[in-house]
């Protein structure tokens, strides 16, 4: 990872800025339709990344533990790196027609885009852009719990 | 080049253990079977364990305990061996790149399969096992799934199970009878054993005549996978006989999440919708005769479909909930799969919330 220096004169991380524009304001696509989505990565020195992995992925979130399923990957590690073919791209993914993303009580359904950077030192930075796959009402609350 | 960090964050404030930690300590593990399975085949190769001949110095004599000696040194070999390479494939790669791994394996193990509806669906699950049996009337019958069926299922192995105890202890004990010994500490773990062995059967028994005397309740449907925005014709189906205080027909949302909580795993289960379809009150049921009538159920436009993955659920179902006069309450489950809604978004999609049945 790139260093600074700091306030105190020690040297510091830089924390890279992944930025990211989608073809849709509202971020809402319909079930089976394109995502395009422009990232640009910022905050590092491109020679000091090693790998990049962009990925579109859905994830639980709530009450339950985690499941993830990768719907899209793609991992960018060509050799000799070349400075200029990571800090900005262009993915485009025809999404799926399930599952939807959702807002429930105890279970929550997440579409991302996942842009992952790694670093000659070992490290990795992800940043996760949100987007809603269908527009599903969120779950109004809790009727009855059962045991 | 720098140690992974022990803690690192997840999400939110949230603050797990370094991935490359965990992943050190399982391999540690798994390389501690392994050694241990090396060690117990060098001993048993040496011949340091005594197996391989027996007293009368036949060598191999006993094929059964040399195989069987085998198990040990084979099972630890074979669970550490199989961790390594799992951690080994894994080692250094990204979340996303395991699970895009999976996800490949899972579409080529689901195109062996035939005619697989949920392909086109992922995540939702399929309804293969609910559109397996052709209905009367309707074109589907629906599978109950009872949570009182099970109940009587685990009583009745609980009286076969603890009563088949009680037999071997009573044999026992009668055998010394009949030798003129009385073993009066078996006697004395008898006689409870037998009370519970009598109240289990008598348990059991009252529950099957409970569960067998309401009547069986039947349910078919007009088409089956169900969609969002559709309305679909069900047939409701009550056998019995007597008066039943009312009779209900609900349509539900269930959300089920799983968790792990210290070394025990646990499931939370929330209806987070329900309509009342339909509600009968003081019906009468003439014994040989069923009670049969015809009901709609509408999906709501915009509503969640059916969702299953390994932790966390969303499963629709219609409830029927009975009150006999005579007989204690029951509730009979019929699952049902939603598929989304194909087209275009749903703009102006009523949220479930707005529609008129929901009672909170």
């Amino acid at each position: 990872m790139t260093a600074y220096e700091g306030a105190n004169g020690t040297a510091r991380p830089a924390m890279p800025r992944v930025g990211m524009q989608f073809d849709r304001a509202d971020r809402v696509y319909p079930p089976e339709h394109c995502l395009v989505g422009r990232y640009e990565v910022e905050g590092v020195q491109h020679e000091s990344v090693r790998a990049l992995e962009r990925s579109v992925l859905w994830y639980t979130e709530g009450k339950g533990e985690e499941d993830l399923s990768v719907h899209h990957f793609e991992r960018l590690d060509h050799e000799p790196l070349r400075a200029g073919d990571f800090p900005s791209g262009t993915i485009t993914v025809r999404l799926p027609a399930s599952p939807l993303s959702y807002e429930g009580v105890i279970v929550k359904i997440r579409w991302c885009v996942r842009i992952r950077l790694f670093f000659a030192s070992g490290r990795d930075f992800v940043s996760e852009h949100v987007f809603d796959l269908g527009d599903i009402a969120p779950a109004p609350g809790t009727v009855e719990r059962l045991t | 080049m720098r140690l992974p960090r022990f803690f690192g964050k997840k999400r939110g404030h949230r603050r797990t253990g370094s991935q490359a930690w965990g992943s050190f300590g399982e391999a540690v593990f798994y390389a501690a079977l392994v050694m241990a399975g090396v060690c117990f085949a060098g001993l048993w190769i040496t011949g340091s364990l005594g197996v391989g001949s027996d007293e009368a110095g036949l060598p191999w004599a006993r094929w059964w305990l040399w195989l069987s000696s085998l198990l040990i040194p084979g099972a630890l070999l074979a669970f550490g061996i199989a961790g390594l390479v799992r951690i080994v494939r894994g080692w250094g790669k990204s979340e996303e790149r395991r699970a895009a791994a999976e996800g490949l394996a899972n579409l080529i193990e689901s195109m062996a399969t035939p005619a697989d509806a949920g392909r086109r669906f992922p995540g939702v699950p399929t309804c293969e096992d609910l559109v397996n049996s052709p209905g009367t009337i309707l074109r589907y019958r629906l599978p109950i799934e009872s949570p009182e069926s099970w109940t009587l299922v685990g009583l009745g192995l609980f009286a076969v199970l603890w009563n088949a105890v009680l037999m071997v202890l009573a044999v026992g004990a009668g055998i010394d009878l009949l030798g003129g010994r009385v073993e009066w500490l078996l006697l004395a773990v008898i006689v409870p054993f037998l009370a519970v062995g009598v109240a289990g059967v008598v348990v059991f028994v009252r529950r099957l005549f409970l569960t067998t005397a309401v009547g069986t309740t039947q349910l078919e449907i007009s088409a089956h996978p169900l969609l969002p925005g559709n309305s679909y014709d069900v047939l409701l189906a009550q056998s019995g006989s007597g008066t039943f205080q009312s009779l209900a027909l609900t349509l539900e949302v269930e959300e089920t999440a799983s968790f792990r909580q210290g070394t025990d795993t646990r499931t939370e289960r929330v209806i987070v919708w329900r309509e009342l379809v339909k509600e009968w009150t003081h019906l009468q049921i003439t014994p040989g005769v069923r009670f049969e009538t015809h009901v709609t159920i509408t999906i709501p436009d915009g509503a969640m479909h059916s969702f299953a993955s390994e932790h966390n659920a969303v499963r629709w179902r219609v409830v029927v909930a009975g009150q006999p006069d005579r007989w204690p309450a029951f509730t009979r489950v019929f699952p049902l799969v939603v598929f989304p809604a194909a087209g275009p978004l749903h703009s102006g999609a009523l949220p479930l919330a707005a529609t008129g049945g929901v009672r909170r």
